[in-house]
């Protein structure tokens, strides 16, 4: 099987003046040297979906934009569907999807059928294949309603889906998508993952993905890569990691007299304050909603929030991990 | 190459579907060339009718056409400045770059479209406000020699608001950039006045320049429509918007090459 | 009284401060704002040089109009900078939160904001009646009285053109192009105006009362011209504040459109 991406010791180093007060001092400033990515290796191959998972900082980003050619590496090798992405950006572009979820890539101004009908002729698109791709696309995200709006007036929602149907109209094989549900409320973020992981697969796509959100990893990507400091940390496929580092909860339970004690196997208490238990819950072991039935039998309580652990977190102890075995 | 135009001309579509979208605002436009053209005219013929002793003399007629044709082209142009600004300095390349098309054709077409539109609306303006203050206008047989030089006219404009909104990827803000460049066009241009009537020194200097082609060549041909001044302004004009897309395409060059290697500016 | 005043010295003193907070960016407007000055000013000295006069008016007198333009639109910006986006922020509701308040609207609502270009018409205004005006001592207390009654006419009428907010949303981006207009009718020469344009000119865009009879008062002061000059301030005072508090009334009753 040919690799869709092979990366060999790409590295990536800014460079910027450090700006210190005083009237000399602005004509020789101190050059400070960042490197956001130190010696990465990695290969991707056909329609595998990978996540590039990291804390802020780590150098997703920054691979990210070297892959697809809009930033130039300090060294290294990169080769993307045989073409290398900083040298040959405009081929490449036929060629790749992308999706932002921080910036649009859409004509605000503009409504979205007029950005579907300027990016039919930026890719050079014959008119029945995109519109069939066009149609199949307004079905699935029910965007018949939208596409007289200008993108500017959409809710976050409604805009990420138009930016997706915009990244697939020109039936890219590879995808790169970063942070795409960012921002999104439950829903919506359910049904961008479910999306994305069946058209890749009826399509035989390629998907790599960033992202802080760890059931984006677990929905959507069965092989994870870790990142930290710009360096390669774990690459692994999703079934190892979920073993050990994925499918917990943090649940915190408020209430007006003393905390929720609770003796259920993957139940472990973490540090708590006053009116507040926090647990930790392996979801393997026990369900949530038991834990939650289990407390509310205990009365006393007043408020629940259930969160994902922060992704830091499952880095760092993904991190500590590795580097005790 | 084709496939590029093709791709520019449904820029420009899409730009002047905007703009008349947007038929309030330009409404809005229509009303202030009117009220600037009352004041102005206002100003010539009393300047027309007084003849003081030691003054310039004016051009038989007037110089009301010539107001009128300068404004028409200055208040169509569009604000590619600002546009190039926002997205330099925002990041908002970033999906441009990730597109098999050249941003800068695509944005210019996109704009060049809107300008268009401004364009056949503020004429239309024009001849209605000729008829009912029943000024003399330019004959009707030069009306289509006055939109070609009104559309090239505005390419320049736009390439030389082009340069300076492409300035972003070095300043902070183009706002001093833009104010001079709009300030040069305004007085090396002629937009109140022929540059026949500066003093020849002031006159020598602003024929050199692209200026001069973006304001001075219409407006003398709404005045004195000629064959042989149409394509004397057609070719300077030309030679002009050649020079300017070059200068633009090195500062593209220049611009962009400091983004992919440094990832922002 | 005296408090309300110190009040307003407090607010405005605020937004001055405020808007010199990015040095970088206040120094980019006030120099660009005295460029934009210098190139209007070359223009009048080229149009005199090459035309003497027109309909009376000579190079000081266009000199007089332009620095008491810049200087009504400097000393507006600088302490009543709220005027240029009045109908703006009465769209966005902004009013509910001072109509809970004891103090009058009006002055909140101009003390609000200090705009940083102001600064450099009130450079230019210095330059231009120092240098090109031909002005005498003798002149500055007509001088200061035609900027303070100009002032009043350019801010009140200002306030009028963002009242009509109150009852049509459409004004909020045409009271700021009818402020722009009522400018445009101030930087030409009175003397060219006949007709219907003059009759505009002192009424609805009232360029008349903000420069062109302060200016003949201090050329050739008169009780008359003075007489002329307070008329037109107290009248648009009036409207001003007429306007605005019938607006208010419509508003409170709910009346009014909103973004």
């Amino acid at each position: 099987m040919s690799a869709v991406i092979t990366v060999k010791s790409l590295s990536k180093a800014y460079r910027y003046a450090k700006r210190r007060g005083g009237f000399f001092e602005a004509f020789s400033p101190e050059h400070v040297t960042v490197e956001a990515v130190a010696g990465i290796d990695f290969e991707i191959g056909v329609g595998e979906r990978v996540a590039i998972i990291g804390p802020n900082g780590a150098g997703k980003s920054t691979t990210l934009k070297m892959l697809s050619g809009i930033l130039e590496p300090s060294s290294g090798e990169a080769s993307v569907l045989g073409l290398t992405p900083w040298k040959q950006r405009k081929a490449l572009a036929y060629k790749i999807g992308v999706v932002f979820g921080q910036r649009s890539q859409l004509w605000g101004e503009l409504p979205a059928r007029e950005s579907f009908a300027l990016l039919r002729h930026i890719y050079d698109q014959e008119a029945a294949p995109f519109a069939r791709r066009l149609g199949e696309l307004t079905e699935r995200f029910a965007l018949a309603d939208l596409l007289d709006q200008p993108v500017h007036r959409m809710s976050l929602g409604q805009r990420m889906r138009c930016e997706i149907t915009a990244s697939l109209l020109h039936g890219p094989n590879l995808l790169f998508l970063d942070e795409p549900t960012i921002g999104l409320d439950v829903t919506a973020k359910a049904a961008i993952r479910d999306f994305i992981r069946e058209h890749a697969r009826d399509h035989g796509q390629t998907v790599l993905l960033t992202s802080h959100d760890t059931r984006d990893i677990e929905l959507v990507c069965d092989r994870v890569i870790v990142v930290n400091q710009g360096r390669i940390v774990v690459d692994q496929p999703t079934d190892q990691l979920r073993r050990r580092f994925l499918g917990r909860k943090i649940i915190t339970f408020q209430s007006a007299g003393q905390g929720v004690s609770l003796n259920l196997p993957g139940v472990t208490r973490r540090a708590s304050e006053a009116h507040a238990t926090i647990l930790e819950v392996d979801t393997k072991l026990t369900r949530v909603e038991q834990v939650i039935a289990a407390a509310l039998a205990d009365g006393g309580i007043e408020d629940v929030t259930i969160e994902d652990p922060p992704m830091e977190e499952v880095i760092a102890e993904i991190y500590a991990s590795t580097h005790a075995a | 190459m084709r496939r590029d135009l093709i791709a520019a001309a449904v820029a420009l579509r899409i730009g002047a579907g905007q703009a008349m979208a947007g038929w309030t605002v330009l409404a809005g436009r229509c009303l202030f060339y009117i009220l600037i053209m009352t004041v102005l005219s206002a100003l010539w013929d009393k300047v027309a009718d007084e003849r003081v002793a030691g003054a310039i003399a004016l051009p038989a007629g007037g110089l009301v056409l010539y107001v009128l044709a300068t404004e028409w082209i200055t208040l169509s142009l569009p604000s590619v400045h600002l546009r190039f600004e926002d997205d330099i300095r925002s990041g908002g390349l970033e999906p441009h770059l990730l597109r098999p098309k050249f941003y800068l054709l695509q944005s210019l077409a996109q704009s060049l479209g809107g300008t268009l539109v401004r364009l056949a609306a503020l004429g239309v303006t024009a001849v209605a406000w000729l008829l009912v203050t029943g000024r003399q206008g330019p004959p009707a047989a030069t009306y289509p020699y006055l939109f070609v030089l009104g559309v090239l006219a505005v390419t320049v404009g736009m390439l030389l608001y082009a340069v300076a909104g492409l300035c972003a990827f070095w300043t902070r803000r183009i706002l001093p950039v833009m104010l001079v460049i709009q300030k040069l066009m305004f007085l090396l241009g002629g937009l109140f006045a022929p540059i026949t009537l500066y003093p020849d020194w002031l006159r020598k200097i602003a024929e050199a320049t692209p200026f001069a082609a973006h304001l001075y060549w219409a407006g003398v041909q709404a005045l004195h429509p000629s064959g042989a001044m149409f394509l004397q302004a057609a070719a300077w004009q030309a030679l002009w918007i050649v020079l300017l897309s070059l200068l633009c395409l090195a500062l593209w060059r220049a611009g962009l090459a400091k983004v992919l290697r440094e990832g922002g500016v | 009284m005296i408090g309300s005043l110190r009040l307003y010295a407090a607010q405005s003193a605020a937004a001055i401060r405020t808007s010199f907070s990015d040095r970088g960016n206040f120094a980019i407007q006030v120099g660009g704002m005295i460029v934009n000055d210098i190139f209007f000013l070359t223009l009048w000295v080229l149009f005199f040089a090459g035309f003497r006069s027109i309909g009376g008016w000579r190079l000081q007198d266009m000199a007089l109009l332009f620095g008491l333009t810049m200087s009504v639109v400097g000393i507006s910006g600088v302490f009543f900078g709220g005027y240029r986006d009045l109908a703006a922020t009465l769209l966005r509701g902004e009013l509910d939160a001072l109509l809970t308040q004891p103090k009058a609207l009006i002055p909140r609502l101009l003390a609000r904001e200090s705009i940083a270009t102001a600064w450099g018409d009130l450079a230019g205004a210095i330059f231009v009646l120092g240098v090109f005006a031909k002005l005498e001592w003798a002149d500055l207390p007509a001088l200061l009285l035609a900027i303070a009654a100009g002032t009043t006419v350019y801010v009140c009428a200002s306030i009028s053109f963002a009242s009509l907010a109150f009852w049509a949303a459409g004004a909020r981006s045409f009271a700021r192009e009818l402020t722009d207009f009522m400018l445009l009718f101030s930087s030409y020469p009175g003397s060219i105006y006949r007709g219907a344009v003059k009759t505009i000119a002192f009424t609805i865009l009232p360029a008349g009362f903000v420069v062109l009879a302060p200016m003949g008062m201090v050329r050739h002061p008169s009780g008359q011209a003075l007489a002329v000059v307070v008329f037109g301030a107290v009248v648009y005072t009036a409207i001003a504040v007429g306007l605005f508090h019938l607006g208010v009334a419509r508003y409170r009753r709910g009346a009014s459109p909103s973004i």
